[in-house]
């Protein structure tokens, strides 16, 4: 971690001061993207529900968490790409061809279900925010989910996916609707200042949503992945590590916007909101109609961005991990288990929605706790990779950067473990 | 499975991995991690067998040939103190399961990356040989443990019964390690591929693999493959190589991609290839490489048939006969005077059916459609559709022709934007 970082820092400095400056910045906006992109996904429809949970229910106490969460996405996230660019591979290819096909099969599956309540919770994000611009979800979902099919099987993917570095620029109305409340900067800055846990079920419950929220387990594969078909090399890494340290800054920025937005209107004012749709209706009298509008316009952006990537991804991955032919470039027939995986995940995410009596906070609390158990499985086995000579060669961890991030799985293991035990048996 | 009843069964990989091995007093040997093979044979015999020591939980080698199988166990018999060996592989051995199992390989037969789910040996006398890699969802049941429930589902549900999607062993090309490849090359399954399969192939392989299986490609299949390629991976590809080899490869390209690829890598490679390169081809790339890309300039390639009009169609004939497997284009034949000013052009077919003794400005067609050398790519794509043909000369303003632009070579500027 703290070679690493300082490697990058030590990197971009030497590419600002030398000649090879105007070469050095071009390359690097040639090979950022997944690292953003992936980041930026992650502020999905779940976690702006949990950051407007988090602001309104216990104000500005959690913001401080941001700091240590932004290391260690920072820490797990880099280790994905440096996967990505010396091996080659997915990572469920590595997992795979490391542990196997028994275990793979069942990893597998809980990754689909998990990554198909996620979807769902997306299109759950369409059809909130929608409905506050006052469009029934009867209309609103049926249409982005044709959208997000259009989008993937007849676009082009390259093209996709700078439409979706653009609509990152979007995230930008959080930051926006966050000074249109007026913060006291002052009690912000005493909150970063003197940290504070607090020892009660609701608040450590609260701090690991958060951290659930912002380290998925699909992300390491949809990044890993995207670093491979970027094509990147061991040569471009320093430009692929700094694409990470700025996305994981990027996605904790937008987080901090909304948990004090809602912290310093709603939890000053005593308000309590059960989803983001509440948040930014109770924001409308507090912080203006603006505010309450760019919330709603950053909800309905993110759930979109979110609800196109994640299929395809669960897709891609799968299919890796099979040996399936997966590729938007061949014909339904020629891939169909890609494609029906694919068309499962769409139908089934938008297509529960639309289902009366649906019980979606409910699938949305499931998918958070099958999220939370599945990650230290995950981190774990990128560990064990990471490690691996046989893969990795040279660029395997170094003792420091072991420690820290063994450190780290094992704190955000201890944490999921916890969530898990907290929902399965406060229920 | 007595070997004396039944000479010949087949036998599953994931069925053999754990299994214990006793001793002829009943005794725990081992256990059964991984299997070796010869993998230099048409079909690979397993040679060895590598057991956890169930005594001192070491890695050890144990030879195949002294297992026995009596009454489903299987049995060391007799264990002699040398039969237990440390795991150092002889030349031309493998680890199956570390080298195949899980792994992705070549299918030659369907030209396609397949992922390998089990191995299907054959035993005919006492004998283990691999002879076919399960592909299928069938082979990947048995390997999670589900292949009974599965069944009786399908079974029971649909009436169909799954079965398992093999693929020989002669159509199978490893790719987990370079090894592999240098110890199966002289078998020449990816030969079997044709080169737009090729390319195809390894455009889905990673890094490693890829520069693995282009490097033990002989060099004309190498080019014909590499010309197949995305250009993104064709650089990576060369960048790969030393310049040497890099510049035996792109001088049996075609000219036009050849230059395409030059001009799309570093400048030190591209140099330091072009100077490796024999004179007269470097010549004739570094002229095309000093024409803009998207331009008339950039797509045309100098390889082709011209002729002064006074040259008889026998000449002709004797000269295409002698030089046209070099040539990118041999479809026609353009009529120019001594200072290159194109008069006309003649096909391959007219000038076949002519008489030997007629000369060619009697038999040239005269209307001539000829692009600019600074003409942008969509124009000329309407004027090929227009006109129909292979090929369309390139002139500059003097009306000397410079090059030819192939119908192939623009049809790869043009398509990717057909159809989306």
């Amino acid at each position: 971690m703290v070679e690493n970082l300082t490697g990058a820092f030590r990197g971009l400095w030497r590419a600002f001061i030398g000649k090879k400056y105007w070469k050095s910045l071009g390359l690097f906006f040639a090979l950022v993207g997944p690292g953003i992109i992936t980041s930026n996904v992650d502020n999905d429809a779940g976690g702006i529900t949990t950051y407007s949970l988090a602001g309104s229910e216990y104000g500005l106490t959690l913001l401080w968490t941001l700091i240590p969460i932004t290391g260690a996405l920072i820490i797990i996230q880099e280790m994905c790409a440096r996967m990505g660019v010396v091996s080659g591979k997915g990572l469920s290819d590595l997992i795979r061809e490391r542990f196997g096909a028994r275990i793979t099969f069942y990893l597998m599956i809980v990754l689909f279900l998990t990554n198909l309540g996620n979807t769902i919770s997306e299109f759950a994000g369409v059809a909130a925010s929608m409905e506050l611009f006052g469009v029934s979800k009867y209309i609103s979902v049926p249409i982005s989910a044709a959208i997000v099919w259009w989008l993937v099987v007849k676009g082009n993917y390259k093209s996709v996916e700078k439409v979706f570095l653009f609509a990152c620029v979007f995230y930008l109305s959080y930051i926006i609707s966050g000074f249109m409340g007026k913060p006291d900067w002052h009690a912000i800055g005493t909150s970063f200042l003197e940290p504070t846990i607090r020892m009660e079920t609701g608040w450590l419950t609260m701090a690991v949503g958060v951290i659930g929220t912002t380290i998925a387990p699909w992300m390491q594969f949809y990044l890993q992945s995207s670093v491979v078909d970027k094509g990147l090399k061991a040569e471009d890494y320093q430009y692929t590590r700094m694409d990470v340290i700025i996305g994981s800054v990027t996605v904790n920025v937008v987080a901090f916007f909304i948990i004090m937005l809602c912290a310093v209107t709603l939890f000053q004012n005593g308000i309590r909101i059960e989803s983001a749709k509440d948040a930014a209706q109770a924001l409308a009298p507090l912080a203006g109609d603006y505010a309450s509008w760019l919330f709603a316009f950053g909800l309905l952006n993110a759930s979109l961005f979110a609800a196109s990537i994640l299929p395809i991804s669960t897709a891609y991955t799968i299919c890796e991990a099979f040996g399936w032919e997966s590729s938007l470039n061949r014909k339904f027939l020629e891939a169909p288990q890609f494609y029906g995986l694919y068309s499962l995940m769409v139908f089934l995410g938008s297509g529960i929605i639309l289902l009366p009596d649906m019980p979606l906070i409910s699938i949305m609390y499931y998918s958070q706790v099958i999220n939370g158990a599945i990650l230290p499985v995950i981190l774990i086995f990128m560990l064990l990779l990471v490690n691996d000579r046989k893969i990795m060669g040279e660029y395997t961890n170094g003792l420091a950067m072991n420690i820290v991030s063994w450190l780290t799985v094992a704190i955000l293991t201890v944490l999921s473990l916890t969530m898990l035990a907290f929902v399965l048996f406060t229920k | 499975m007595d070997m004396n009843q039944e000479p010949q069964i087949f036998l599953n990989f994931s069925e053999l991995l754990g299994r214990k091995i006793f001793d002829s007093a009943g005794r725990p040997v081992g256990k059964i991690l991984d299997l070796t093979g010869n993998i230099g044979e048409i079909y690979p015999p397993v040679t060895e067998i590598l057991l956890r020591s169930a005594t001192d939980g070491k890695i050890v080698l144990f030879p195949w040939r002294r297992l026995a199988e009596v009454e489903g166990k299987l049995i060391a018999d007799p264990l002699q103190p040398g039969d237990l060996r440390a795991p150092n592989l002889r030349a031309g051995e493998l680890l199956l399961k570390d080298t195949l199992l899980d792994k992705q390989v070549v299918d030659t037969d369907g030209a396609k990356i397949r992922r390998v789910n089990d191995l299907q040996f054959l035993k005919s006398h006492k004998t283990l040989y691999l002879v076919h890699v399960d592909v299928g969802f069938h082979g990947l049941l048995r390997r999670v443990g589900l292949e009974r429930p599965i069944n009786f589902l399908f079974r029971v549900l649909f009436d169909y019964t799954l079965t398992d999607q093999l693929i020989s062993w002669k159509f199978v090309q490893p790719v987990s390690s370079p090894d592999l490849l240098r110890l199966t090359v002289a078998q020449k399954r990816l030969a079997q591929l044709h080169p737009a399969d090729l390319a195809d192939i390894i455009e889905d392989l990673d890094i490693h693999q890829r520069a693995a299986v282009f490097r033990s490609l002989d060099i004309e299949t190498a080019a014909e493959t590499l010309e197949e390629t995305d250009p993104k991976i064709q650089v990576s590809l060369i960048e790969d190589l030393d310049t040497a080899n890099a510049s035996d490869i792109i001088e049996e390209m075609s000219l036009s991609e050849a230059t395409d690829l030059l001009g799309d890598l570093s400048k030190e490679k591209a140099e330091g290839i072009l100077k490796e390169m024999e004179k007269d081809l470097a010549e004739d790339v570094k002229e095309l490489l000093a024409h803009p890309e998207e331009k008339a300039g950039g797509l045309m390639t100098t390889s082709f048939f011209s002729f002064t009009p006074e040259h008889t169609a026998g000449e002709a004939m004797e000269t295409i006969r002698r030089e046209a497997e070099d040539m990118d284009l041999i479809y026609y034949l353009y009529v120019v005077d001594p200072q290159d000013h194109i008069l006309g052009v003649l096909s391959l077919r007219e000038l076949i059916v002519a008489a030997p003794e007629k000369a060619l400005s009697e038999l040239m067609d005269t209307r001539i459609v000829a692009v600019n050398i600074e003409e942008q790519k969509n124009r000329i794509a309407e004027d090929f559709a227009k006109y129909g043909m292979l090929a369309m000369p390139v002139v500059d303003e003097d009306n000397r022709l410079k090059g030819v632009i192939l119908f192939k070579n623009l049809l790869e500027v043009v398509l990717p934007k057909l159809g989306r």
